[in-house]
């Protein structure tokens, strides 16, 4: 059953990973421009990252602490985001994890863990969101520049390229009805980025033409975009944001 | 240096929930076989690389292609030899292409049999 989107502004935005520091900017950021929003972690603290973003835009912003990787989760997800009645205007996938390491040494169980957060959590809640999403809605699914191959991330390259086929997929079958985009950041200042040793991070930094780590308000206004009717015409793409590592030598 | 490892893309329908295992058990294969010494090949759906099937065949297709760009660029220094051949439908047509791949010195390469992917993305 679709849905029409009225219930609020610019209607319900459901970002997942959103305790994190890249999905709190994308959630700040859709609360902008006035949408109210379900912020969904695994991690507790997304409750206080929804206080604080409601206290800050004056928008509405509900918490749901729920494991992804689990029909359970995402159903509770589906649960919440058909309280309002409104439906789902715009749905974020953007929970990720990291679990690097050497083709040689990676462990089969970091490797299906990896996967299965990045990847297959992301396909099981967007189909549990299916009848949710109004007409005209957006999908934003976080892929990664990683996605074109990565050293050390085997399992992450795999995740981040199988987003894009995801987008691709349900972009296809949900036209003209909903649209499905995805985002490829590099190397963005997050806890993530920061988890490397720092001579490899500068050595990285070092390798972008534009000269620097990216913003995580930068990546958050791609989303904001996408998620926009300024982006009506654009689906099943993915937008690559990598100061121009991608094209560097 | 051993017989070529081909994964051929298998097709899973709606069964999403299978994409993690298939995935892993295709990754435990490419990294036993490299280490053996041995090319591999994948075996790709290309109307799945665009998204023209269903969500898991393109979730899969496009992460298995994920896994031959990983493991030929973390593989450039120890000689892997790792590429991906697309399909469209008509598997046959691979052969020939298939074994010239297995045996050049050629790796991390996207060999898309057929004309129809002009004028689409290069995924």
């Amino acid at each position: 059953m679709a849905v029409s989107a009225a219930s609020s502004e610019r209607g319900l935005a459901v970002v997942t990973g959103a305790a994190g520091v890249l999905g709190t900017r994308i959630a700040a950021r859709l609360a902008e421009d006035c949408h109210d929003l379900l912020l969904v972690d695994l991690d507790p603290a997304v409750s206080d990252t929804a206080e604080k973003i409601a206290a800050a835009s004056g928008r509405s912003a509900l918490a749901c602490v729920a494991d992804l990787t689990s029909a359970q989760g995402a159903d509770a997800v589906a649960r919440a985001a058909s309280e309002g009645g409104g439906g789902v205007v715009v749905l974020v996938n953007n929970a990720g994890i990291t679990r690097d390491g050497r083709i040689g040494d990676l462990e089969e169980a970091d490797f299906a863990a990896v996967v299965e957060v990045n990847l297959t959590s992301a396909m099981r809640l967007t189909l549990a969101l299916e009848d949710l999403l109004a007409d005209g809605s957006a999908v934003i699914n976080m892929s990664s520049r990683a996605s074109l191959g990565n050293f050390g991330q085997a399992n992450y390259v795999a995740s981040k390229s199988g987003l894009v086929g995801l987008t691709r997929a349900l972009a296809l079958r949900w036209a003209p009805r909903v649209r499905v985009n995805a985002v490829a950041p590099s190397l963005i200042d997050t806890p993530m980025a920061h988890s490397m040793p720092e001579r490899v991070l500068e050595k990285l930094v070092s390798r972008i033409p534009a000269g620097r780590i990216g913003l995580p308000d930068e990546v958050a206004s791609i989303v904001a975009f996408l998620a926009s009717p300024e982006a009506s015409y654009i689906t099943g793409q993915a937008i690559v944001a990598c100061g121009g590592r991608s094209i560097a030598a | 240096m051993g017989e070529t490892l081909v994964i051929r893309q298998p097709r899973l329908g709606e069964y999403y929930e299978r994409v993690t295992q298939v995935l892993t058990d295709a990754f435990s294969q490419m990294r036993g076989a490299v280490l053996d010494g041995r090319a591999v090949v994948v075996v790709l759906d290309d109307r799945d690389l665009l998204g023209q099937g269903t969500v898991a065949d393109a979730a899969l297709a496009t992460g298995l292609l994920g896994l031959v760009r990983a493991f030929a660029l973390e593989g450039a220094r120890p000689g892997w030899r790792v590429n991906a051949l697309t399909h469209r439908g008509e598997e046959g047509d691979v052969e020939d292409h298939l074994d010239q791949l297995a045996g050049s010195a050629l790796t991390g390469q996207l060999l898309r049999v057929g004309t129809e992917h002009l004028g689409r993305v290069w995924p």
